[in-house]
């Protein structure tokens, strides 16, 4: 499980003057899934290509299996890749298009066949086995794409933003299907994608990228409540930020004064010092709100903006006397109990533990 | 009332319809029938006159030296096709893959420049070039080889064909090749597809379409051209062109040279429909 089946050293990838990719130093573990997320332009596609031998890298050496791949040809590489355009071959057949690779490998005919359908079969697509692939729909044609890398039965799956063609009601069931298939083939999964949902519902550990370099990596929930900087904590959203000045410090709690107040933050290991400034965020559902000044060290008044309903989970967008605004996520019915309309003022408070500061930079 | 709006609407297309449709009448479809017509026509003492007589189409098409030249003519627009589709496939596949977005549209300028002069100004150049002392045996002396006849000669045929098509085929080439999706090239490359097999596996399936295309424009050029085979060619061996001429010379034999003329029009119209039903053709088995 932690044996790492990549290793990319200090890698840069550069296109004329453009930087794609500032210094890469991380390892890919042997079968996790991993999802490399990012705004775009942040080299996550960059990242991924040099992976596959699409790109090689200006800087560094990427090593698969303790070899250095830098000089291996893609045709070379067993490292086939699900794209983001799915890129099926129109002039073949599904079954053809699954077949494809094998054909490459020198695979007999028999053989090929005989592979191909079973993956079909295994996708839940063996009925379309003959069919064009324009005749598919995204669903089915997502599957093909599918099959036709992992009937290659790689060590490594490579997936670029595969679902972002998809339906929403598709995206959560090809999810279902992704993780199950990789929990039980047990091969590695490096999944590219700009959505903190599809990132968050199927990944062991998550790389954030940011301007051609890593921001954090750490597993969903490690980024979720504890984000390592500001572009990580504004990236992954439904984070209260806050920014001001170090006015005390003791041994494990620090108290921060900014413009909305003067709040109690645990300093955990992060290095502060007394005058300077320090960021903190809060996520928002561990904010709780009240319609009388609560007791405690952290709390803000605030002036209720809008509401945003996904399911029974609701979003409250708040705005303080300085127009700071905050975020709090809470259950719809527990919600109800407050009978809130746009422009009341009620109080956010939140426990200090929930707080987490951010290394500047 | 919606009827009336209906017809209204088909006045104003057809008004914009009608300069194209007349054009065709008058300078295709018309000259057509009356070359059809004509065809049966009988010439007595050199004179054309009306009649309805198949005695043209059977004297021509049971001549061997009919059927000499029009074989001959398939052979070396065939022959045109290969060499212009085959000398044109590695500059149009550089400039589709290699070249940058500028150079393609710069390359594809400069292709169209040899059309601003004329084709047969461009044939005469190469009397300059390829005669017996012009400048391809002169440089060829100097290494010892040599002269070499390429005037009045297949090869002369050839190089005529070439200055005709070879713009147009390297031009129609690359545009094919330059909408292919990359992605399916670096796709067929990621599972395992060989650099050069990509062109077999991948490009040609992909831009089939426009190759078939620019191969019939090609044989088009080359089958119906007069100019290449009679100044290059020496004429020694007459394609059908140039049996026009000669049908039409020798005793104003208009109504048999019609019978030739229809015959070319024939075979292209088979050529051309066959490669665009095989361009445009569903796969078997798909549904």
């Amino acid at each position: 499980m932690s044996a790492p089946l990549v290793i990319f050293d200090k890698v840069q990838k550069t296109f004329g003057d453009f930087v794609a990719v500032k210094e890469l130093d991380f390892e890919i573990r042997e079968g996790e899934f991993l999802a490399i997320m990012g705004p775009s332009g942040c080299g996550k596609t960059t990242t991924l290509r040099m992976l596959a031998g699409l790109e090689a890298p200006s800087v560094g050496e990427i090593r698969l299996n303790g070899e250095i791949m830098n000089d291996v040809a893609p045709h070379e590489r067993d490292t086939p890749l699900v794209w983001q355009s799915l890129a099926l071959f129109p002039f073949l057949t599904a079954r053809e298009n699954v077949e494809f690779g094998l054909k490459m490998r020198g695979v007999d005919k028999a053989e090929r066949k005989e592979r191909a359908l079973k993956w079909l079969g295994k996708m839940g697509i063996l009925e379309f086995a003959d069919r064009d692939i324009s005749t598919l729909s995204g669903g089915q044609k997502q599957r093909v794409a599918l099959a036709r890398s992992l009937v290659m039965e790689p060590q490594i799956l490579l997936l670029d933003e595969p679902l972002s063609a998809l339906d929403a009601h598709l995206v959560i069931r090809m999810q279902a299907v992704l993780t199950d298939l990789q929990r039980e083939l047990g091969i590695t999964f490096v999944y590219v994608t700009h959505s903190q949902s599809e990132a968050f519902a199927m990944a062991d550990r998550v790389v954030i990228m940011g301007n051609g370099e890593i921001a954090q990596i750490g597993s969903p929930k490690d980024i979720y409540r504890a984000p390592a900087n500001q572009f990580v904590a504004e990236f992954v959203g439904r984070n209260n930020i806050l920014s001001g000045t170090v006015t005390k410090l003791t041994d494990d709690t620090a108290r921060i004064t900014t413009p909305s107040g003067e709040f109690t933050v645990p300093t955990n290991d992060v290095l502060l010092i007394e005058g300077h400034t320090a960021s903190f965020v809060i996520s928002a559902d561990l904010v709780h709100i009240s319609i009388d000044k609560p007791v405690g060290d952290n709390a803000a008044k605030c002036k209720l903006i809008s509401e945003e309903f996904v399911g029974s989970m609701v979003t409250l967008f708040l705005e303080d006397a300085q127009g700071h605004e905050f975020k709090v996520q809470m259950q719809e019915r527990e919600l109800s109990k407050f009978d809130l309309n746009s422009g009341d003022e009620i109080w956010l408070s939140w426990d200090t533990s929930s707080a987490h500061v951010l290394n500047e930079g | 009332m919606s009827s009336k709006s209906g017809r209204s609407i088909n006045i104003y297309a057809l008004t914009w319809r009608l300069p194209i449709i007349f054009w065709q009448f008058i300078f295709f479809v018309g000259p057509v029938l009356f070359m059809v017509a004509m065809s049966f026509f009988l010439v007595k003492n050199y004179r054309m006159t009306e009649a309805f007589e198949f005695v043209n189409w059977s004297k021509m098409l049971s001549r061997g030296y009919f059927w000499d030249s029009y074989w001959y003519t398939v052979f070396i627009a065939s022959v045109s096709t290969t060499c212009a589709m085959c000398l044109a496939f590695p500059a149009a596949f550089a400039l589709a893959f290699r070249a940058s977005e500028s150079t393609r549209r710069w390359a594809i300028f400069l292709l169209i420049i040899p059309f601003f002069t004329s084709y047969l100004v461009r044939t005469f150049s190469w009397f300059v070039i390829l005669s017996e002392s012009g400048v391809v045996n002169a440089i060829l002396g100097y290494i010892g080889l040599g002269p070499y006849t390429m005037l009045n000669t297949n090869f002369g045929t050839l190089v005529g064909y070439m200055t005709l098509t070879l713009p147009l085929v390297v031009i129609l080439q690359t545009v094919t090749m330059a909408n292919i999706d990359k992605t399916l090239v670096e796709a067929a490359r990621n599972l395992g597809c060989r650099p050069l097999a990509t062109i077999w596996q991948v490009i040609l399936p992909l831009s089939k379409t426009g190759l078939i295309i620019a191969a019939i424009f090609c044989f088009i050029l080359s089958f119906g051209d007069f100019v290449a085979p009679f100044y290059l060619g020496g004429s020694q061996e007459p394609t059908l062109p140039i049996l026009i001429l000669d049908t039409t010379k020798s005793g104003q034999q208009w109504p048999r040279a019609a019978v030739v003329a229809i015959m070319m029009m024939l075979t292209l119209f088979a050529i051309a429909f066959t490669g665009i039903a095989l361009a445009y053709r569903k796969r078997k088995g798909a549904k």
